[in-house]
């Protein structure tokens, strides 16, 4: 619950934050394994011991001076980026309308952009592929940034998320003057802090580790994302699962950092209903 | 900023009509916008699609495959490169290799999305179980016409055939690959065993297994992912038997016979006595690093291949390779992979791709043959798919190793190429080994649904034959 | 508002859009025959609406919209994945039906979305209510099961793998130190689909906490503030307050679970990586069996007559869930 159960630190608190913390660290102790893996040599690597007999920092090294990958890196994190602030925009933008506004056929129109949530990349990978190439954004940032920033989860969510809003807040706005925008802007972004912030780190996480759009839409290598790099580690008859190991290690910090980050905003609740 | 309409939109703008409110006009906007776009999406999807290239001249061919460049292993991946260069600097049409990561090429979507989208690669290589699907597709060139006949010759037979149809040539195999058994001479000390002790029968396999589990070890190890690498690793126990997928006109199935049943029970029998593990480490049963040399299992049944990963990543580890057990009164035989090159009939310019792929694998120059050589005993571990390349290839010594020495001349006569089938058999076969071997079915019923099912499809399977 | 009167004798009358009142009635704005107004308040509202929700519903008009109409009506084709087209009419639909293949994987499919979705939603809740709480370095305990969701599926499928393997895997060895039996949890037939699920609830549940978190934000405290005044205890404010104010984020959660675990890629991805549908088949979702068809099989409009069977069926289930729920609005919005 939102709100403390006491203000005293007895026992009953000490047995909750005790199984919280076994718990948390039970559900991410196997990918302990997959930070010891990165720090052991290929011949190591599914030997059960977690503690490498000789660890080594050759796995990073090789990952970061064999392949361009901090150019990697980057090109994903400016795809990500973007897709995650543009798509942030557009998507509390029409949350807030099916959520707060009235208009024709709103519904209807609705259910219609949830039903493009009910089908995966897979199926509508080939009409998908033609009609980007048709536009001309086949190997270049375009065709990598562009389709991604449409989903309908964003704007389910965000919808779900404005209907909870009061709506005495936006009805007092509109009673002082404001305008639509007015309303959006002032008010209901700054409120949805904890869902835009939740939804930011799911964008940006699920396009920094995107890998069959980037994969099929670009032949140029300087294009790789860092998810199509790592699958280059695989070979046909060995994978040099040490590498994939020491790179997905790296991958992983900037998003667990993000999420550190932002989980402030998360759990900020509406102080106050508004009405005072 | 969204403000009170009236001040942003002008006065003249509103229409006559009731019904046709500001936003209706902008609904009808996008309805309209979006008619356009679907009528020239769909009129553009469902023509016959490649951007007509055939006014203009093509300047680049491009080459998918998953070595080069920028893959794992240095040496093949300059291969290509070497390969490539060697044309471009004496051609006008160039070549450009593209790198698709590996387990992409083979069971994603790239490939594919490429192809059903008219893009398709103008050269890439194909394995045996694929053939069928490209050459049903229509997309695979005849090369015979662009290769001399001493050339044609020059490949081995029983390498060729599955990729010949009508005694045409349709690709180019770069590479053999022959299945056989290898085992830890570690693991071997351990358990009190020597090389006399090498099993020859399945009964001697299972009984040398079953010494050789203890611990955390087991005594022997086959595929048991679904897959194409799983029916290929099959096949052969089914032919020692003399069994086969389907009869030799390729029209009814043969898979119903003892040769089947025996080698389905062979693989269901090696997991239930515990000799045999269900799950592999690694990236599949074809990684001897992470399972031989790791000591996960004390034999492994892999190919050729698995000499020039053990050079590579496990210098050390101590090895013994022998051909595959038989069954009684069995045949030996044992199968061979390979990939092969092949040029797209409905790319940018066939003609020059099959050209390309001839005068890098299929000419009797000297060039063409040292390339054989180099890719099969130096990038590669493989024997040669052509005589004059496996001649010489000895003679530089890349067969003086025991273990390739084995391959070239016990295990590779006896056999038999990667069957080619389309996917449907293919399907059938897979799972009626992973009834058989996972799901404890009974090899008999197994091998007669099986059987039924590529009975049918046959029955009504109009592509080239069955190899 | 700045209303600026225009001479005009129109009656405005609301357009009316019949299919709301199945998916949640509004209320009418009545006309104003008299004053002559056009820019309404409820027509300036919808203008605003439409401005509002037009860079997304362009954008997925184009880019998933019409593909998705494309890949679907491929059904009545028959694709050779070079360029060959020829229309069969309901005949990939015929052979859908009768295919043991694709009834067993709808089997699995329905088995898989009966145990995630209610798993996930536990999962996701409870994890969200304990780190709700104000617990020391509450801040790491929530990174820490967030955790494997940030790490991609081929290190997560490996890891699995390595864990649960036969004998040596690390759930084995545990197993087998507290003298149980070890089994091969993803090698037998029996077993594997449960493995998966397990997999897939420890990969996703950091997620699902992370709406429930959000949707829990928006709970006032003054409800839990006055209720604890009442003297309610923790199982009550739980009941009456926390549950039903969460509807919103239940119906997303339930709906967005259920969606995903019959077509999304988070089901596809996981299987493709551990087990590729086996052993023997007990792990083949229907969208694996889909994607199978298409990209190993080359029939892709066999793989989209099933494509839209599943489109259909969830496309029902969602129109049933909004009719429940008033468009998923409660009684709130």
């Amino acid at each position: 619950m939102s709100a403390p159960i006491s203000s005293g630190f007895h026992f009953g608190r000490w047995a909750l934050f005790l199984s919280t913390a076994l718990l948390a660290i039970l559900t991410a102790s196997p990918l302990v394994w997959m930070i010891s893996a990165a720090f052991k040599e290929p011949a190591e690597i599914f030997n059960s011991s977690l503690i490498p007999q000789h660890p080594t920092l050759e796995n990073f090294r090789y990952v970061f001076t064999q392949l361009p990958f901090i150019r990697y890196i980057l090109n994903t994190f400016f795809i990500a980026g973007t897709i995650t602030v543009v798509a942030l925009f557009f998507h509390s933008m029409a949350g807030f309308a099916f959520a707060r506004l009235k208009f024709p056929g709103r519904d209807l129109i609705f259910l219609s952009i949830f039903s493009t949530f009910l089908v995966s990349l897979p199926v509508i990978i080939v009409p998908l592929f033609i009609l980007v190439q048709r536009l001309g954004m086949v190997n270049n940032y375009a065709g990598l940034i562009v389709p991604a920033i449409f989903n309908a989860f964003g704007i389910f969510l965000l919808r779900q998320f404005y209907l909870g809003i009061p709506s005495e807040l936006q009805e007092a706005a509109i009673i002082d003057g404001a305008s639509y925008w007015g309303i959006y802007w002032n008010i209901m972004l700054p409120l949805s802090r904890p869902i835009l912030s939740a939804l930011a780190v799911f964008f940006f996480l699920v396009n920094w580790n995107a890998f069959l759009w980037p994969l099929t839409i670009t032949t140029n290598q300087d294009l790789w994302v860092v998810q199509v790099a790592i699958a280059s580690f695989q070979n046909q008859y060995s994978a040099s699962w040490n590498y994939i190991m020491a790179a997905s290690a790296v991958v992983a910090l900037p998003t667990l950092l993000l999420f550190f980050f932002f989980q402030r905003e998360l759990v900020e609740s509406i102080k106050t209903t508004g009405l005072k | 900023m969204l403000d009170s309409p009236t001040t942003d939109t002008p006065q003249d703008e509103a229409p006559a009509n009731p019904l046709t409110t500001g936003s209706m006009t902008r609904r009808e906007v996008i309805t309209t916008g979006g008619k356009f776009i679907v009528a020239a999406a769909v009129s553009s999807t469902f023509s016959p699609f490649t951007i007509n290239v055939k006014a203009a001249p093509v300047k680049t061919l491009s080459f998918w495959q998953f070595y080069a460049p920028g893959g794992q292993v240095g040496t093949q991946s300059k291969w290509f490169e070497d390969c490539v260069k060697a044309w471009n600097a004496t051609h006008d049409v160039k070549v450009e290799l593209q790198y698709v990561p590996v387990q992409d090429y083979m069971s994603g979507s790239k490939l594919q999305t490429a192809f059903a989208s008219g893009q398709g690669p103008d050269i890439f290589i194909i394995s045996p179980g694929d053939f069928l699907r490209y050459y049903n597709g229509g997309v695979l060139v005849d090369l015979t016409p662009y290769m001399e006949e001493a050339a044609r010759n020059d490949f081995f037979p029983n390498v060729m055939e599955t990729r010949i149809v009508d005694g045409k040539i349709y690709g180019l195999p770069m590479e053999v690959e022959p299945m056989a058994m290898y085992y830890s001479v570690k693991a071997f000390q351990e358990a009190g065993l020597s090389e006399a002790d090498i099993p020859k029968t399945w009964d001697q396999f299972l009984e040398i297994a079953r010494k050789l589990t203890k611990g955390n070890r087991f005594g022997c190890l086959f595929e048991t992912g679904p897959g194409y690498y799983q029916t290929f690793t099959w096949y052969p126990f089914m032919w020692q038997g003399s069994g086969d997928i389907a009869s030799s006109d390729g029209k009814k199935s043969a898979f119903n016979s003892p040769g089947t049943i025996q080698a389905l029970k062979f693989w269901q029998d090696a997991i239930q006595q515990n000799v045999a593990p269900r799950n592999f480490l690694g990236g599949g049963a074809w990684d001897v690093v992470a399972n031989l040399a790791s000591g996960y299992c004390a034999m492994q049944n892999l190919g050729i291949w698995g000499v020039a990963a053990l050079r590579e990543t496990a210098k050390d580890f101590e090895y013994g390779v022998f051909p595959l057990p038989l069954p009684p009164n069995g045949q030996a035989k044992t199968i061979f992979g390979g990939w092969a090159f092949v040029a797209n009939a409905k790319g940018k310019n066939p003609e020059e791709a099959a050209k390309f792929c001839v005068s890098a694998l299929g000419s009797m120059q000297d060039d063409s043959i040292q390339r054989v050589v180099d890719w099969c005993t130096k990038a590669k571990s493989d024997v040669s798919p052509r005589k004059s390349a496996l001649e010489k290839a000895t003679a530089e010594g890349g067969y003086s190793s025991a273990a390739m020495k084995l391959f070239k001349d016990e295990i590779f006569p006896t056999g038999r190429g990667e069957p080619r089938v389309p996917p449907e058999v293919y399907k059938a076969v897979s799972d009626a080994i992973q009834a058989c071997q996972l799901g404890g079915a009974d090899p008999k019923q197994t091998a007669e649904e099986a059987s039924q099912r590529i009975e049918s499809f046959l029955a009504g399977y109009t592509g080239a034959p069955l190899r | 508002m700045k209303i600026l009167p225009r001479a005009s004798t129109r009656t405005k009358s609301q357009v009316s859009v019949k299919s709301d009142s199945a998916l949640g009635g509004r209320r009418h704005q009545p006309a104003h025959p008299q004053t002559g107004v056009f820019w309404t308040r409820s027509r300036k509202e919808a203008l605003a609406a439409f401005l509002f929700i037009l860079p997304d519903s362009l954008g997925l008009l184009i880019f998933v919209g019409i593909p998705m109409l494309l890949a679907l009506s491929l059904g009545f084709f028959s694709v050779d994945g070079f360029g060959g087209y020829k229309f069969v009419g309901l005949a990939n639909y015929n052979r859908m039906l009768h295919d043991p293949l694709f009834l067993k994987s709808l089997w699995v499919t329905v088995v898989y979305v009966l145990i995630l979705v209610p798993g996930l939603y536990v999962t996701g809740l409870g994890l969200a209510l304990l780190v709700s709480q104000k617990l020391p370095l509450i801040a790491v305990w929530r990174s820490l099961f967030f955790m494997p969701y940030v790490v991609s599926l081929v290190v997560v499928g490996l890891t699995w793998k390595v864990m649960l393997i036969d004998k040596v895997g690390f759930v084995n060895s545990l197993l087998q130190f507290l003298h149980l039996p070890g089994r091969s949890w993803l090698g037998d037939p029996n077993l594997a689909l449960g493995a998966i699920l397990f997999v897939t609830i420890w990969f996703l549940m950091g997620y699902y906490m992370i709406i429930f978190l959000s949707g829990l934000q928006e709970i006032p405290r003054e409800y839990y503030e006055a209720a604890k005044i009442d003297g309610a205890g923790s199982w009550a404010m739980f009941t009456k307050i926390t549950l039903p104010l969460l509807q919103p984020t239940s119906f997303f959660v339930l709906l967005v679970s259920t969606v995903s675990a019959v077509a999304g890629s988070q089901a596809f991805d996981l299987i493709y990586v551990m087990t590729k549908g086996g052993p023997a088949n007990s792990t083949s979702l229907a969208v694996f069996y889909i994607y199978e068809q298409a990209f190993q099989f080359n029939n892709y409009g066999y793989a989209a007559a099933m494509a839209s069977f599943l489109v259909i069926i969830l496309l029902l289930i969602t129109i049933a869930l909004f009719a429940l729920t008033r468009g998923g609005r409660f009684h709130l919005g």
